[in-house]
């Protein structure tokens, strides 16, 4: 309940006094050039990892990146920069999908 | 992607893992912060990646807990590039020497020619190119350059008239005139003897002619003195007049002197400034910052370099600033008079022949006028005044 009331408060504060949601609510950012670069930010780490499918889990579900021939050029422990072709992103959310 | 300069430059390795836990591997390795990069994967059970160099033996403890093996596939990067040339160091070397080598003998000196020279002569040429410097195996930039050696040849070997001194490579042509030092040529043809100029003759020594003045009589400049006739009348014979005349001239020297005088000097202060030019910039090599003297002039000297027969399209600069100096002179008025006096007493023996004598110096007038002494000086000189004149043919008989 208390943290119902956090996440709460925290989405009143960014929607009323402008803030940046991914700032204050943990939200992943991602950046997209085109197909070819994925930019995320703020992942909790990498599930799985292929050279077609890539798996991030985040706070809140996981993040499935679809696509071929997948290099990751640089991951650090918040920020992942992924090249290829990207054909498809999905968020996957643990209480309805749950795992695949 | 901008760190990759950086990866390059700490050096990289590049790795192969295998086994199952390849991701819990990497997050591992990013939790821990080492800076994985260019992941990709090869089949379901292996993957490489690159990571810095000091990072690679940091990684086996996690590979073991996360089950994996790992294999280190290449290194690259600066650090191994640097070490393989210092394994081949040898060629590099080499190359550097050889340029060395041939640009040192290209500014070496390999022949020295004199043409034009008679052997004594030459000998002497050789002998004095040597004191300054300037023999076979030398570097050229040890050594004055063109125009001063040529002048201290013409300056220190007198029986030079002139020499062209001139830098063909690595070899001096000495192109060489000698002086023609001229033998005394007795004159024979028939002649009188006449005044030059306005004067009292004091002394008289006839060797050949007739007497035709007396002492302390005044003679006119083209007076006859000695004539060339001689013998009876009707039958004269031409004879070319031999003798000494000496009679007193005079001459007036007009001197002004300042009293107070300012002059530009060196001060002995100078500071040196090494440059490389390249077209028009110079490039400073040594001697930087601000020069530390007020008021000076600038010597440039420069050497171009060679490269076999070619010049370089650079050469070397070399300044000099020396420091100047504004100094006054300050006389009093007797000093003043003294220099003014000897002043003009150099200037009379300018003007004057080598043999002559100062019988008296007087002066005339001295004033003293907008800081300066005037003098007015009369000279009393003892000169031969004779002149040869022909006595033409028509007059003879």
């Amino acid at each position: 309940m208390a943290k119902k009331w956090g996440q709460l408060v925290r989405n009143w504060m960014a929607d009323k006094m402008d803030l940046p949601q991914d700032v204050m609510m943990d939200l992943p950012r991602i950046t997209m050039i085109g197909q070819i670069h994925i930019y995320i930010e703020n992942h909790r780490g990498l599930i799985a990892f292929s050279d077609k499918e890539v798996r991030l889990l985040l706070k809140q579900g996981q993040l499935l990146i679809k696509g071929k021939s997948f290099v990751i050029k640089t991951i650090l422990p918040e920020e992942i920069l992924l090249e290829g072709r990207i054909d498809q992103v999905i968020y996957i959310n643990e209480e309805s999908g749950g795992k695949k | 992607m901008k760190n990759e300069w950086m990866e390059n430059f700490y050096g990289k390795v590049t790795v192969r893992v295998a086994g199952k836990g390849i991701e819990r591997f990497l997050n591992l390795l990013v939790r821990n912060g080492v800076h994985v990069q260019n992941v990709k994967r090869h089949g379901t059970e292996t993957a490489t990646f690159t990571l810095r160099v000091r990072e690679a033996l940091r990684i086996r403890p996690f590979a073991r807990q996360s089950e994996c093996s790992v294999e280190f596939l290449r290194r690259s990067g600066a650090p191994f590039v640097i070490n393989r040339m210092l394994k081949n160091s040898g060629f590099i070397i080499g190359g550097l020497m050889f340029v060395f080598i041939v640009f040192f003998l290209s500014n070496s000196i390999w022949g020295i020619e004199i043409k034009g020279a008679k052997p004594a002569t030459e000998y002497q040429i050789r002998k004095e190119l040597d004191k300054m410097g300037v023999k076979i195996g030398r570097t050229q930039f040890s050594i004055a350059n063109v125009e001063g050696i040529q002048r201290q040849l013409t300056n220190r070997i007198e029986a030079l008239t002139w020499v062209g001194v001139e830098l063909k490579g690595t070899t001096f042509h000495l192109q060489v005139v000698e002086k023609k030092q001229p033998k005394k040529t007795e004159q024979l043809s028939p002649r009188n003897l006449v005044a030059k100029k306005k004067a009292t003759i004091v002394h008289m020594f006839v060797e050949k002619g007739k007497q035709m003045v007396n002492v302390y009589d005044h003679v006119v400049p083209g007076q006859l003195l000695v004539s060339g006739l001689i013998g009876k009348e009707g039958a004269t014979k031409r004879v070319a007049a031999q003798g000494e005349i000496l009679g007193e001239t005079w001459y007036k020297s007009y001197v002004e002197m300042p009293l107070n005088t300012s002059f530009k000097v060196f001060n002995g202060k100078e500071e040196q400034k090494h440059y490389l030019r390249i077209g028009s910039t110079d490039i400073p090599l040594w001697g930087f910052g601000k020069l530390k003297l007020r008021k000076y002039e600038t010597e440039e000297n420069q050497r171009d370099i060679y490269l076999l027969k070619w010049k370089l399209p650079f050469s070397y600069v070399n300044k000099t600033f020396r420091e100047k100096e504004e100094i006054t002179r300050q006389y009093t008025k007797d000093e003043a008079i003294k220099k003014a006096s000897e002043i003009a007493l150099r200037d009379i023996k300018t003007r004057i022949d080598e043999d002559a004598k100062i019988k008296e110096e007087k002066i005339l007038h001295r004033v003293f006028e907008n800081g300066k002494v005037k003098l007015s000086i009369h000279f009393q000189i003892i000169e031969n005044i004779a002149k040869g004149q022909p006595i033409p043919k028509e007059t003879s008989e």
